[in-house]
């Protein structure tokens, strides 16, 4: 049996959410994809410890221990051979989040990783992904994507089949259910006392990114009426899909009923009922203002997305969805949204990834380096919108305070750093550590993607697009970019010949220009 | 119409008296062999001693609480006590009326059992002083009671002989001396007929005996006594929360261990009665004095008497499986179908066989289950064990709180904990009734889950005895549920959905609650709509309430209810449409199933769970839907068929009385009898097919059936 199975995987997903712990399990195979055999929650609210004092009890961190200690024994029970576990909120809101991560290294034997808005958003987004036929045909209108969080909502917009808009609103469920119950509202006035608290919010998001968008689907994430889609909504078939107008009528008649009918009508427990409620009214008021035909509750968690990208990672399944082009996409949006220069940055991109994958041997660096410096090449230039003068800091402050889905917060800023230092002299890492929270590993990521950033920008300085082919090579000691151009390159040469000291400086090779005329 | 009204309602104790009438009735039987109807004798007696213990024991803490909530039928606790009294005195006036009749049969048929030391001839008398002086004499400890030595401890159930004694002419002393409980309380004395067997009691040699305990004492009376105590016993799950709170509130006051019952051979010494009744603080109410030898479970060492085996019913060995036929792989068998088993006319030995399998099987990853009884030296307790020695995951809910078998449980459970195994020592404010076994096995295709879920315990004992159900499935959805329930069970929260499984205390109450309002607006509708069911007990008000409105909307309702059915039939525009059966036959009736016609498309659900609220609201238990068309027809078909008995059965009248009717005219019907005959021919066509087959089937070893199959 051993040698047939050898090809399926069992895999473990833990997510250490801010309420709620969960394991599972999935068994993934080539053949027959992943298949979710077993599945715990405990309930933990970590979230109420680190949101008000930035900390986690002792008691609760016990409670951590010892609930780990009994996912690992489940895990055992499965043979699980490979496993991720992701921290979100409660453990991005913690001071001491590192000290505490060692902790659970040491008493647990888990490495817990902790996950910012944009990973955790970019998982659960994988996660919807990993519904696959279903979700390929749901994103090929415009659609938007809502995920419902406890402290946010995280609301994107796919254009065409890729993503590429996404921002982060607070108006989780629990956040809502908290200022509610301090407002103290009759019943009656519940329901429009929380349209407006959404409204505002979703007025600006509409006003900014909506324009002229055609929105036919909504996806929804939540954990409060996705799992009980399908029975409460009268036209939904298996997969969670239907019609708005069915899921509005359902909305109104369970938005009039009183708790304990919800209760017993959906199997759940009371307390979850006014949760349930604001997740629904949030639904309803973004269903009427997109004005969306479809909706779909594919009932995806976090956990479905840490196994999807797992399984991604590992070539177990077929991925046909191009999540490397959602990240870019959005990223291109970014620098639409404060007018970046396009082709500009197109042919940068070009230049920077020749040199890229030339210096292969000598930079060390993979795939995700190789992503972060095409962010970096589509966003150089974006703090120009708001001042001509100082273009570096910048575009520093705007990538730093932009989501950009499926990056971590240390990426964000390597990509924030070498747009920066694009254009502003470099700092050393001394230097540096006094302003900018970066560990040295990255910081020589933003070195390394800096020099390779400065060059390619150098190339094109005079955005002219003077130079039609380009390759790059090693030879002696030195970086050799073969240049096909006409036109004059003395503007070109100067600033490259000013970026070459610091890209001979990062890297030890020498950067030379080989002109080759048409 | 208010169908909450407690008019409506019969008080759960008094039906409970009428359904140990109904098994008294059996040994009033005259058409069933002498040593059955001794058998149900003793039963009675057993019985009448756990009721004693937990709702006689409750309804005083009631009263000392001073609990004045009514119970279901509008009774206080009070009012329900001055009720049971009497009927409770003429309860036992009946068994030992019965006694006495059997007891002169048993002389007719070659049995003498001595009633009185005094009835012994010489010899057997010799024979008795010998046996007494021996075996008895040795383990006895006689306590005088005097000034400097108070009353002694008197110990619940046990039997006793107390004494006056004299001394000097001015005081008479007191004294009690325990009957030994690790001695048999029968004695098979010399007969000078060859032809009869003669027996007498334990307590009659020790009584003849005493003044050998006394010496320098002049024995003036003596006589055996028996109490029953209130004493520390389970009875959270079978009271409300607020009379629980009552009882912690009183608890002080409460006299832990009082004596509820006295029990004392009729003629005792008016002055032995008076110091016992005194020194145990017992009312007249709560004195029996009993016109026979006290404690009748005796009659059955007496069953168990070597010979007289044409006074027994043959036993019948339960039958094999034909779809999990001996030496066969069951993981392949179950791959092949759901698999349904009736017990005790089917063999309890395939669910051995699963965990033993599962235990040994490399394949299997883990093994997870809840025991509630099991018995001594079970073999699945020792298969769990083997299974965790073996490297296997295994999860084992222990009910600790299974009563009068605490001790028993906390023993074993220490064993699989030693053995590696994880073991749940129950959760907190609930007891754990649902039987339910899961095996996850990693297969070619994947993770594949076996469940085997049931109506009665894992115990290979009383399996061969009470009549139950079990499945098992390899279902998708069945395996997702189990695995969600031992999660659960295991303190993680309640997944998102449920597929199959109906959990108490979730929502097995709701489900039910649901599935009877389903039938009535089927009923309302003119739809066709039925609900059959079968239980031990039918008591609680918000379900009775639900089928009274059912009835009340032309419901045809049919009940199957063992014990306890607070429930009342012919009440004009209530309960027209319900009838009430209770079959009392040579095994215990266990298995909980529900019907429910759905318009001509029953739905078909096994339970663990009675209709009672401890049931539905303060234990987990199981409802399980049998899915398989076949299946399903089976079970609606073996509940016709116990509806058809009519050798049996009882029904329950509207005065609230269980009648049978007379065999007579028609053909005798015993559907215990026909599920023995059944079973027996169900396994009997499969060992045909093997034989008439012309190809030799080999049984090779599992193991290496295993090894072969893996390598192709």
């Amino acid at each position: 049996m051993a040698e047939k199975n050898r090809k399926t995987k069992l895999f473990a997903a833990i997510d250490v959410g801010s309420y709620e712990m969960s394991l599972k399990i999935f068994e993934i195979s080539p053949g027959k994809g992943m298949r979710c055999v077993d599945s715990l929650k405990h309930r933990l609210a970590l979230g109420n410890d680190s949101y008000t004092n930035r900390k986690i009890s002792y008691r609760k961190m016990e409670e951590l221990f010892r609930t780990l200690e009994k996912f690992k024994t489940v895990m055992k029970g499965y043979g699980v051979t490979a496993y991720k576990a992701y921290g979100t909120s409660a453990f991005r809101e913690t001071e001491n989040s590192s000290m505490l991560i060692e902790q659970i290294r040491s008493r647990t034997g888990i490495e817990l990783f902790i996950l910012s808005n944009s990973e955790q958003r970019f998982l659960d987004y994988k996660a919807v992904a990993s519904r696959g036929k279903m979700f390929d045909k749901v994103i090929e209108k415009g659609t938007a994507f809502v995920d419902i969080g406890g402290g946010s909502i995280q609301l994107s917009l796919f254009d065409r089949d890729s993503l590429v808009l996404t921002q982060s609103l607070k108006l989780g469920v629990l956040r809502l259910h908290e200022r509610l119950q301090e407002m103290r509202p009759r019943a009656s006035q519940t329901e429009d006392l929380l349209d407006e608290m959404i409204g505002s919010q979703l007025h600006v998001y509409d006003k900014l990114y909506m324009k002229d968008r055609e929105i036919k689907n909504l996806i929804i994430m939540d954990e409060y009426i996705s799992p009980h889609f399908n029975d409460a909504v009268s036209s939904a078939d298996n997969s969670g899909y239907a019609k708005s107008s069915d899921f509005l009528a359902y909305a109104d008649s369970l938005l009039t009923k009183r708790d304990e009918e919800i209760a017993e009508e959906l199997q759940i427990p009371e307390e979850n009922v006014g949760l349930l409620k604001l997740s629904v009214g949030m639904i309803k008021r973004i269903v009427r203002d997109f004005d969306v035909e479809m909706i779909w509750a594919p009932g995806a968690e976090l956990c479905d997305g840490i196994a999807y990208e797992y399984a991604q990672d590992k070539k177990l399944i077929k991925i046909a969805h191009d999540f490397e082009g959602d990240i870019l996409d959005s990223a291109a949006m970014i620098s639409r949204r404060y007018q970046g220069s396009g082709k500009h940055s197109k042919i940068i991109e070009q230049a920077a990834l020749t040199i890229y994958d030339a210096m292969k041997d000598v930079h060390g660096m993979g795939q995700r380096e190789r992503l972060l410096l095409r962010l970096s090449c589509i966003l150089n230039d974006c703090g120009k919108y708001i001042n001509m003068m100082n273009v570096g800091d910048c575009s520093y402050s705007i990538i730093e305070n932009t989501e950009i889905i499926g990056i971590s917060h240390m990426e964000r800023m390597t990509v924030a750093s070498a747009v920066r230092y694009n254009h502003t002299p470099f700092e050393y890492y001394d230097e540096l550590q006094e302003h900018a929270d970066i560990d040295k590993r990255s910081y020589l990521t933003v070195a390394k993607l800096t020099a390779i950033l400065q060059l390619a920008n150098a190339l094109d300085k005079g955005k002219k697009d003077k130079i039609k082919k380009m390759k790059a090579y090693l030879k002696g000691g030195e970086l050799h970019i073969s240049v096909n151009t006409d036109a004059d390159l003395l503007f070109e040469r100067e600033r490259f010949g000013k970026k070459a000291v610091f890209f001979e400086e990062v890297f030890g090779i020498r950067p030379v220009i080989d002109r080759k005329e048409i | 119409m208010d169908f909450s009204n407690t008019e409506y309602y019969t008080n759960r104790e008094r039906s409970w008296l009428r359904f140990n009438e109904r098994c008294l009735s059996e040994a009033r039987d005259e058409n069933l062999l002498l040593f059955e109807r001794l058998k149900f004798l003793s039963i009675t007696a057993s019985n009448l001693d756990e009721f004693f213990m937990v709702r006689v024991a409750s309804l005083k803490d009631m009263v000392h609480a001073g609990y004045k909530k009514s119970d279901i039928a509008g009774l206080s606790a009070t009012e329900q006590l001055k009720q049971l009294y009497p009927a409770l005195h003429d309860f036992v006036d009946l068994q030992y009326d019965t006694y006495k009749k059997l007891s002169k049969a048993c002389v007719e048929n070659n049995l003498l059992m001595l009633e009185h030391h005094e009835d012994m001839d010489a010899k057997q008398a010799a024979f008795a002083d010998r046996y007494f002086t021996d075996n008895v004499y040795p383990v006895l400890t006689p306590m005088a009671v005097d000034q400097s030595r108070p009353f002694p401890l008197i110990k619940n159930k046990s039997l006793n002989i107390c004494a006056l004694l004299k001394k000097s002419e001015k005081h008479n002393d007191f004294a009690v001396v325990q009957v030994p409980g690790g001695l048999s309380r029968l004695v098979e004395l010399p007969s000078n007929d060859k032809n009869m067997r003669v027996v007498i009691r334990l307590e009659e040699i020790i009584e003849r005996n005493i003044s050998k305990l006394f010496l320098n004492y002049e024995v003036l009376s003596a006589a055996p006594f028996r109490i029953m105590r209130n004493a520390d016993l389970d009875i959270e799950e079978e009271e409300a929360e607020d009379l629980l709170k009552e009882i912690e509130k009183q608890i002080k006051k409460r006299q832990r261990g009082e004596a509820i019952r006295l029990e004392a051979e009729k003629g005792i010494d008016k002055k032995l009665l008076a110091r016992l009744g005194s020194e145990l603080k017992i009312t007249d109410d709560d004195i029996y004095e009993i016109d026979g030898p006290l404690d009748l479970t005796f009659l059955m060492k007496v069953y168990g008497l070597e010979g007289f085996e044409e006074f027994k019913r043959k036993p019948f060995p339960p039958q094999e499986v034909p779809e999990i036929p001996a030496g066969s792989d069951i993981f392949e068998d179950i791959k092949k179908g759901d698999i349904l088993l009736h017990h005790p006319y089917q063999s309890f030995e395939p669910v051995v066989r699963f965990v033993s399998r599962a235990a040994d099987d490399p394949d299997v990853l883990a093994i997870k289950q809840t025991l509630y009884r099991v018995s001594g030296n079970s073999p699945i307790v020792r298969a769990l064990a083997h299974a965790a020695e073996n490297g296997k995951q295994v999860t084992v809910l222990v009910e600790l709180k299974a009563r009068f078998d605490e001790e028993n449980n906390i023993g074993w459970a220490r064993m699989l904990e030693k053995s590696g195994c994880h073991v749940i020592y129950g959760l907190v404010g609930l007891k754990t009734h649902c039987k339910i076994c899961l095996v996850v096995r990693r297969e070619e295709d994947g993770i594949r889950r076996y469940v085997h879920l049931a109506t009665g315990n894992y115990n290979d004992s009383t399996a061969k005895l009470y009549t139950d159900f079990g499945l098992f499935t390899c279902s998708e959805p069945v395996g997702e549920d189990a695995t969600a329930v031992f999660n659960m069970l295991s303190g993680y929260s309640e997944p998102l959905g449920w597929n199959r499984l109906s959990l108490a205390p979730l929502w097995l109450k709701k489900k039910l609650l649901k599935l009877i309002r389903r039938e009535t607006e089927h009923a309302l509708e003119g739809r066709r709509a039925s609900i059959k069911a079968k239980m031990n007990s039918l008591c609680d008000p918000d379900v009775i309430a639900a089928l009274y409105e059912a009835s009340a909307a032309g419901v045809d309702i049919k009940l199957l209810v063992r014990g306890i059915c607070c429930l009342k039939v012919g009440i004009k525009g209530v309960s027209e449409n319900i009838h009430v059966y209770s079959i009392v036959g040579d095994y215990l009736e266990h298995g909980r199933v529900f019907i429910f016609d759905n318009d001509c498309e029953p739905e078909v659900f096994l339970a663990s769970a009675d209709w009672m609220p401890r049931n539905l609201e303060r234990r987990v238990e199981i409802m399980f839907p049998v899915e398989d068309e076949k299946l399903k027809e089976r079970v609606i078909n073996i509940l016709d068929l116990q509806f058809e008995d009519n050798v049996k059965k009882h029904e329950l009248m509207p005065d609230e009385s269980y009648s049978k009717k007379k065999v007579s005219g028609r053909k005798r019907y015993s559907c215990q009898e026909d599920f023995c005959e059944r079973a027996e021919e169900m396994a009997k066509a499969v060992r045909n097919d093997v034989k008439e087959s012309r190809v030799f089937i080999p049984l090779v070893n599992p193991a290496q059936d295993k090894e072969i199959e893996d390598e192709i």
